[in-house]
C-alpha cells in the first residue's frame, strides 16, 4: 500500500509535468484508438465487399489481391447452377473509380433479373431495363444530389437514372448497378466476370456447399462470412497487418515518451526518493510509488486520449478522402484495448524509471542537497 | 522505546585513495545525548551516514543495539524501525503537506491511515505545530520546517536519532527551539541523539563531544568534557 500513499498529491502539485506526461501517452493511445477504428471500418467494408451483402457465399478467382482483380469466366455459372446444393448463381462486376464525379464510387455490373439485384429496395423509380440505364445507392444519389431521370456518366458514358435504391450495405448503397454486358465491355472483360455471388438451398450448410465447390472448381476462392473475407483479401490483409504495425509502432513512441519523461522526473526527484529510503522505505516501495504515478498519469492520458483517438479516427478517415470506402468502427474492445495499451505503456514506461529511482543512493542525494 | 547504544570499532570510509574517516572507534551509551564536532570536511557527515546505514563503512565494525549495521542486508527495515534523521535542509516533500511528511516512515511500516494521521498530529502537538498539519512545506518557515523534520524523525519512536547540522540554516531563536526539542526527545523516550554541529548551543545541551580532525577522532573518551570538546 505503500505506493499508493499519496500520489495524486505529488501528481496535482505538478501539474505540468503530469499534464506532459499524460499527454505523451494520450497521443499514443489517440493514435492506437484511431487507427484500430479505421482498420475495423476497412476490414468490416473489405468483409462486406467479398461476402457480398446478401449472398450466401461469394466466389473469386484464387490468390486475387482483392475482388476488383479477380477474372472469372461467366460459363462457370451454369456449372454453379448444376451443383448440388447451390439454389443459384449470378456474375458481379466491380468497376472502380469509373464515376468522375465520385471516384470511390463502386459501380457492379450484374444481370438485372439475378438474385442480388432482385434484393435491391428502390425508395424511388425502378429497375434497370437497358444498357443505357444505370440505378444509384441512396447515399451516393445524396452525395451527387442525383434524382430519377438525371444523368449520371460511367466511363464517359451518359447513363440514365431510373432509380434510387437502398439495401443496407454501405459498399452498395455508396455505389451503382449497371446492366452486366455494359460492364463487361467497360472493363474490357467480355464474357468475364470478377465474382460469382451463390445462393445456397434453403437446407444446405455453407461448409458443406464450400467444400463441394472447392472440390469442383479448384481455382476459385470461396468466402463464407466477411471475417474469412477479410483473412482471404490479400489488400484487406494488408489493411489489417499494416494498423498492426502502426499501433505497435504507436505503442513504442507512446512507451518511450512517458519512460522519457518520467526518468527525468525520476532524475529531477532524486532528493525526494533518497529521502524516502532514508526514512526506511524499501527499494520496493520506492519503485512501487514511480509505477503507481506513471499508471495513474497513464490513465488520465487514456482518458484524454481515448475520445480523441474517436474523433481523431473520423477526421482521419475525412483527411485522406476515404469516407466512401470506410467508416471508422469504434467497438468497446478497441476502447479497452486503448486503455489496456495505456496501462501497459504507464507499467511498462515506468519499470525503468523505477528501476533508477530505487536505486538513488540516498547518502549521496541528500548530501547534494 | 529506550535509546540504543552505539559501539564503533575501526571504522574506515574511503572513496578511492581519499579516507573521508580513518579507524574511528567509540561508545556511546543509551540516552545519551552526542555532540559531534568538527571543522567542514572533517567527516561528521560521513559518519552519521555510516551509523544510519545510508552508507557502508569500507572497514571495521559498527553495532546499533542489537544490529550489525555494517552487515546489514535489508538496512531499509533497520532505518525504519532503530533510526530518525534530521537533515540541515530538512528535506521535506514539497509536493506532501506537513502531516503527510511526518507520517513517510509510518507508511513505509505499514501502518494504518487513521493511527497515521493520530500519531503525525500528536507529534506535531510535540512541536509546537499541530495547527500546520495541512499545509505545505513551502508555507512554513525554516524553523517551523527543521521542527517538522524532527516530527518526521520521531513518527517511527526511533532507538537513535542522527541530526546532521540540524540549526545550520537557523537564526538564534529557531536554533533554540529545535535544541530543546533534541533534548526533550531524548528525555521524553529516552533515545539516544548524535547531533552534527557547529553551533555554540549544542555545548550546552550535549553530555558529551566527540570531536572529528581530517577523519580521525581527536576526543570522545565518556569521562571528557562536553563543553570542551563540542566548542
Amino acid at each position: 500500500m505503500t505506493a499508493l500513499f499519496a500520489p495524486l498529491s505529488s501528481l496535482r502539485r505538478r501539474p505540468g509535468r503530469t499534464l506532459l506526461t499524460a499527454l505523451g501517452t494520450a497521443l499514443g493511445i489517440a493514435t492506437i484508438v484511431a487507427l484500430l477504428a479505421v482498420a475495423g471500418g476497412a476490414e468490416h467494408a473489405a468483409g462486406e465487399f467479398y461476402s457480398l451483402g446478401a449472398s450466401d457465399l461469394g466466389l473469386f478467382q484464387k490468390a486475387a489481391a482483392d475482388p476488383t482483380t479477380s477474372v472469372l469466366s461467366t460459363t462457370l455459372i451454369p456449372k454453379l447452377r448444376r451443383t448440388p446444393g447451390i439454389a443459384d448463381a449470378t456474375p458481379l462486376l466491380l468497376l472502380v473509380g469509373e464515376v468522375s464525379r465520385a471516384p470511390g464510387a463502386i459501380v457492379f455490373g450484374a444481370d438485372p433479373s439475378g438474385f442480388l439485384t432482385q434484393r435491391l429496395v428502390f425508395s424511388s423509380g425502378r429497375m434497370l431495363t437497358s444498357r443505357r440505364q444505370i440505378v444509384v445507392g441512396d447515399q451516393l444519389a445524396r452525395q451527387l444530389h442525383l434524382a430519377v431521370g438525371d444523368t449520371l456518366r460511367v466511363h464517359g458514358r451518359p447513363l440514365t437514372v431510373v432509380g434510387i435504391y437502398h439495401i443496407g450495405v454501405a459498399y452498395q448503397d455508396q455505389g451503382a448497378f449497371v446492366d452486366m454486358p455494359l460492364a463487361q465491355s467497360i472493363a474490357g472483360m467480355d464474357g468475364e466476370t470478377t465474382t460469382i455471388a451463390v445462393k445456397l438451398g434453403v437446407t444446405e450448410r455453407p461448409a458443406a456447399a464450400k467444400r463441394t465447390i472447392a472440390q469442383r472448381f479448384p481455382g476459385l476462392t470461396v468466402i463464407a462470412d466477411a471475417q474469412e473475407a477479410t483473412r482471404a483479401g490479400a489488400n484487406a490483409q494488408l489493411v489489417s497487418n499494416a494498423a498492426l504495425v502502426i499501433a505497435v509502432l504507436a505503442l513504442l513512441i507512446g512507451g518511450i515518451g512517458v519512460i522519457n519523461t518520467m526518468l527525468m522526473s525520476v532524475v529531477e526527484r532524486r532528493s525526494e526518493f533518497a529521502l524516502l529510503s532514508a526514512v526506511g522505505w524499501s527499494r520496493w516501495q520506492v519503485a512501487g510509488r514511480v509505477l503507481v504515478e506513471g499508471v495513474v498519469t497513464t490513465v488520465i492520458g487514456a482518458a484524454i486520449g481515448l475520445p480523441v483517438g474517436v474523433l481523431g479516427a473520423d477526421w482521419l478517415v475525412s483527411e485522406l478522402g476515404a469516407q466512401e470506402f470506410v467508416a471508422p468502427r469504434t467497438t468497446a474492445w478497441g476502447l479497452g484495448r486503448g486503455l489496456l495499451v495505456g496501462v501497459l505503456i504507464g507499467v511498462l514506461g515506468g519499470l525503468y524509471p523505477a528501476w533508477r529511482a530505487a536505486r538513488v543512493s540516498p547518502a549521496q542525494a541528500l548530501a547534494q542537497g | 522505546m529506550p535509546g540504543a547504544r552505539v559501539i564503533a570499532e575501526h571504522v574506515t570510509r574511503a572513496y578511492g585513495a581519499s579516507v573521508v574517516l580513518d579507524d574511528v572507534s567509540f561508545v556511546v551509551e543509551p540516552g545519551e545525548l552526542i555532540a559531534l564536532t568538527g571543522a567542514s570536511g572533517s567527516g561528521k557527515t560521513t559518519l552519521l551516514q555510516l551509523l544510519g546505514s545510508l552508507d557502508r563503512p569500507t572497514s571495521g565494525s559498527i553495532i546499533v543495539g542489537d544490529t550489525a549495521v555494517h552487515r546489514l542486508s535489508r538496512p531499509a527495515r533497520f532505518r525504519r524501525e532503530t533510526v530518525g534523521f534530521v537533515f540541515q535542509l530538512h528535506h521535506l516533500l514539497p509536493t506532501l503537506t506537513v502531516s503527510q511528511n511526518v507520517q513517510l516512515p509510518l507508511v513505509a511500516a505499514g501502518v494504518r491511515r487513521r493511527e497515521r494521521s493520530r500519531r503525525a498530529l500528536e507529534l506535531l502537538g510535540e512541536v509546537g505545530l499541530a495547527d500546520r498539519d495541512r499545509a505545505l512545506p513551502g508555507d512554513l518557515s525554516g524553523g517551523e520546517r527543521q521542527r517538522v523534520a524532527i516530527a518526521r524523525a520521531l513518527a517511527g519512536e526511533p532507538q537513535l536519532l542522527l541530526a546532521d547540522e540540524p540549526t545550520g540554516a537557523l537564526d538564534s531563536v529557531a536554533s533554540e527551539r529545535v535544541w530543546r526539542l533534541l533534548v526533550a526527545a531524548r528525555e521524553r523516550h529516552g533515545t539516544t541523539v548524535i547531533v552534527a554541529s557547529h553551533d555554540s548551543m549544542l555545548a550546552e545541551h550535549a553530555d558529551r563531544g566527540l570531536s572529528l580532525v581530517d577523519g580521525r577522532l581527536v576526543s570522545g573518551s565518556s569521562d571528557g568534557g562536553a563543553g570542551e570538546e563540542a566548542a
